[in-house]
């Protein structure tokens, strides 16, 4: 079943032409990682599948539903999608245990006794059950975006995006973050993840994308992309990461 | 919808009954033979308000004196030059006197008395200097009050005699700029400058009075022919008795028995005009208050207007905000009173155009520091909302305000004492508050460095009532 189907998307910011004509699916419980030099278009892409970005051009249809189509609500396919951003984006007025209930409250998804209960779920399932109360000004940067996959997660979602999650961590932190997301992949989400962790897209990945110049160039297992890669620039993006 | 009606009709029966009810007061007053007799406001020594805050001058002394002597009453009201002379014209009242001239142009729609007093512009210079006469003005600076006869005057003869012209909007200015020695003499007309010595400034007249007008009681023309002729007879004893000039030597002769009997200490200042002071003080808070009010709520909807995610009313917001944060308060101030009935043709009460001076300047100051603090919350935070599902309303009010709020709290205290301060800009229009009640006191006691003093230190108090009342706010929505 497929999950994300991106046709013809075209991006352009100005004159700066971002995303050329990509086409890109994701199939249920597909776990996909998009890699490519710094200013290729990764973000860009991934941003465009939950309409944080507006496509120029192109067709972007989330489980059917086409979000550059003006009539469909995107709330309510944003619900079905969590983000976890670079940078976190915990929201700054409120504790841990609000971040998390902000949005299953607030769009009457459950009521506070049910959101409170999920929320010290999901804290565990992120390994933090101690700091529900806690400001998040007092986290570390990983505690951080475990809190944010927890927050991503409180709606259900059952499609995951990731824009290089641990690219802002320190590294002895970026461990705990990337076994939360392992976890979520074994569970079944469907999962895209922008990366540069090489070790997690061999292990974890089902796929991998090489993206440059805002063009998909080749797309494939893990394998295929770090054993036999065939496209010469992927080939020289691999000897500059690995 | 229907008791609203009724309300109304109500309202426009009472207002009826009220106006009968006065023109009927005003009819018997005529059977009793009291003259309704209209006059300035403040125009010291001819009229204005005393210690105790009754109406006395020249004008005064003399329409009473009068009346004593052909054995009639007078009631006086004190309801400015501009509404006494058109009231006069209805007919609502009997007779003007407010050291009002007698010109040919007046001469035609009134009739007036005999001259009562001969008038002229002088030159006043500092006590025991050098300068004499008008010839020793050659390259120096002479001082004026804005719109005076002296004004008027001064810049007649100024280049015939070489002198450069420097225009204060209040007398006490203009005698102070004497005094330190800025401007080598001033102008003004002769009682005025009389009497502003007599109170202890300390300046000198040394030329004739110039460019003499008359004085005279006026009545609409062919109407209270007999009240003329009564003032004209009782105008001629009090001459010939030495009354007359008793009452105007008492207004203007430094030897005169009135002088030093009014307290002009601090102490003094403050206890004679305490009743005075306080209702400036309660008009200025209550302005502040109203308008802050006011302000704060147009200031939010155009911030947020301003961060809406459309261009319209991004545009709208800054329009509104680059008009009147451009416009000087002082023009706005004037352009709302006097320029907007001149449009519509519906008078503004002061008090109401105050408010919207104040609502649309210091609201459009709120409203880019509102836009600005909104604006500058990381826009991830509206990102991360919104991917959540939240619609653009509810992550605002949830993340973003929050937020934003809190970091504007203390431009919004800042703008709350400049609007209490601003306020006092708002006595151009006529507003009785602080600073105008500073100002009449001085035109009537002259004592400028000493009233202002206690004008500033009491804005001051206020001032620190607010901040400290603001803080102990911010640390509670701190909380
Ligand atoms: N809001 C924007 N306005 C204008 N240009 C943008 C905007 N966002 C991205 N770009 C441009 O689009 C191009 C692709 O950016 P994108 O963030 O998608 O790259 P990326 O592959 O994610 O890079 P990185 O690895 O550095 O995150 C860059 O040239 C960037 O400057
Ligand atoms: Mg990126």
């Amino acid at each position: 079943m497929i999950k994300v189907d991106v046709k013809n998307l075209v991006k352009n910011y100005g004159s700066n032409h971002v995303l050329k004509n990509v086409d890109f699916q994701v199939q249920k419980n597909e776990v996909v990682v998009i890699i490519g030099p710094s200013g290729s278009g990764k973000s860009t892409l991934l941003r465009t599948l939950n309409k944080l970005e507006e496509p120029t051009s192109g067709s972007v249809v989330i489980d059917g539903k086409d979000i550059a189509d003006p009539k469909t609500d995107i709330n309510k396919v944003r619900e079905n999608i969590g983000m976890v951003f670079q940078h976190f984006n915990l929201f700054n007025n409120l504790s841990v245990g609000d971040n998390i209930m902000l949005a299953p409250v607030e769009l009457k998804k459950e009521n506070k006794a049910e959101a409170v209960k999920q929320a010290q779920e999901l804290l565990k399932i992120v390994n933090l059950s101690q700091k529900f109360d806690a400001k998040v000004q007092s986290l570390s940067g990983g505690q951080k975006q475990r809190i944010a996959i927890a927050r991503a997660l409180a709606m259900n979602p059952d499609i995951m995006l990731f824009d290089e999650p641990t690219s802002a961590l320190d590294p002895e932190m970026v461990g705990d973050v990337l076994q939360v997301m392992k976890r979520l992949a074994k569970d079944g989400m469907t999962m895209v993840v922008v990366t540069h962790e090489m070790g997690f897209a061999r292990e974890v990945a089902d796929r991998v994308v090489f993206v440059d110049e805002g063009k998909i160039l080749e797309s494939g297992t893990p394998e295929d992309i770090f054993e036999h890669p065939k496209n010469p620039r992927l080939q020289s993006f691999l000897e500059k990461v690995l | 919808m229907k008791k609203l009606k009724v309300f109304f009709n109500a309202m426009v029966i009472a207002l009826f009954a009220l106006l009968i009810g006065a023109g009927f007061s005003t009819q018997t007053a005529h059977a009793e033979k009291t003259y309704q007799i209209g006059t300035d406001v403040t125009f010291p020594p001819f009229e204005f308000a005393n210690n105790q805050n009754k109406y006395v001058g020249i004008d005064i002394d003399l329409m009473k004196a009068i009346a004593k002597d052909q054995g009639f009453k007078v009631n006086i009201k004190p309801i400015g030059f501009n509404a006494a002379v058109q009231a006069t014209q209805s007919g609502q009242i009997d007779g003007v006197i407010a050291g009002m001239n007698i010109t040919p142009e007046r001469a035609q729609t009134f009739d007036f008395s005999k001259p009562y007093y001969k008038s002229g512009v002088v030159m006043a210079v500092k006590q025991g200097g050098s300068v004499k006469d008008l010839n020793q003005l050659r390259g120096k600076k002479v001082a004026v009050k804005t719109g005076t006869s002296g004004a008027a005057y001064a810049n007649s003869i100024k280049n015939k005699y070489g002198f450069k012209v420097v225009t204060f909007d209040d007398s006490s200015n203009m005698y102070q700029d004497v005094l330190t020695g800025n401007s080598a003499a001033c102008f003004e007309d002769e009682p005025v400058m009389k009497y502003s010595i007599k109170q202890g400034t300390k300046l000198a007249i040394v030329t004739k009075p110039a460019d003499s007008g008359s004085y005279g009681f006026a009545v609409d023309k062919g109407k209270n022919k007999v009240l003329l002729a009564k003032f004209n007879k009782g105008l001629a004893n009090l001459q010939k008795n030495g009354e007359y000039k008793k009452i105007v030597d008492h207004y203007l002769e430094s030897k005169g028995t009135n002088a030093g009997s009014s307290d002009h200490t601090f102490w003094g200042i403050l206890k004679q005009n305490k009743g005075f002071l306080w209702n400036g003080f309660l008009q200025t808070l209550w302005l502040s208050i109203v308008s802050i009010f006011f302000a704060t709520l147009f200031g939010v909807i155009v911030g947020l207007l301003g961060v809406l995610p459309y261009k319209f009313f991004q545009g709208l917001s800054s329009t509104i905000i680059y008009i009147f944060r451009g416009l000087p308060l002082l023009v706005l101030a004037l352009f709302i009173y006097t320029g907007i009935p001149t449009l519509t043709g519906t008078k503004i009460p002061a008090f109401i155009a105050g408010v919207v001076t104040l609502m649309f300047n210091e609201g459009a100051y709120i409203a880019a520091f509102v836009r600005g603090g909104i604006n500058s919350v990381d826009s991830g935070q509206m990102e991360a909302a919104r991917s959540l599902g939240l619609p653009f309303s509810k992550s605002m009010f949830k993340v973003i305000l929050p937020q934003g709020i809190k970091l504007i709290i203390p431009s919004f205290i800042n703008q709350f004492i400049i609007t209490l301060k601003d306020t006092s800009i708002l006595s151009i229009i006529g507003i009785l508050e602080l600073t105008q009640t500073g100002k009449i006191i001085i035109a009537r006691n002259l004592e400028g460095f000493k009233v202002w003093t206690i004008v500033a230190l009491i804005y001051l108090i206020v001032i620190t009532l607010l901040t400290w009342l603001s803080k102990w706010g911010e640390r509670r929505t701190r909380l």
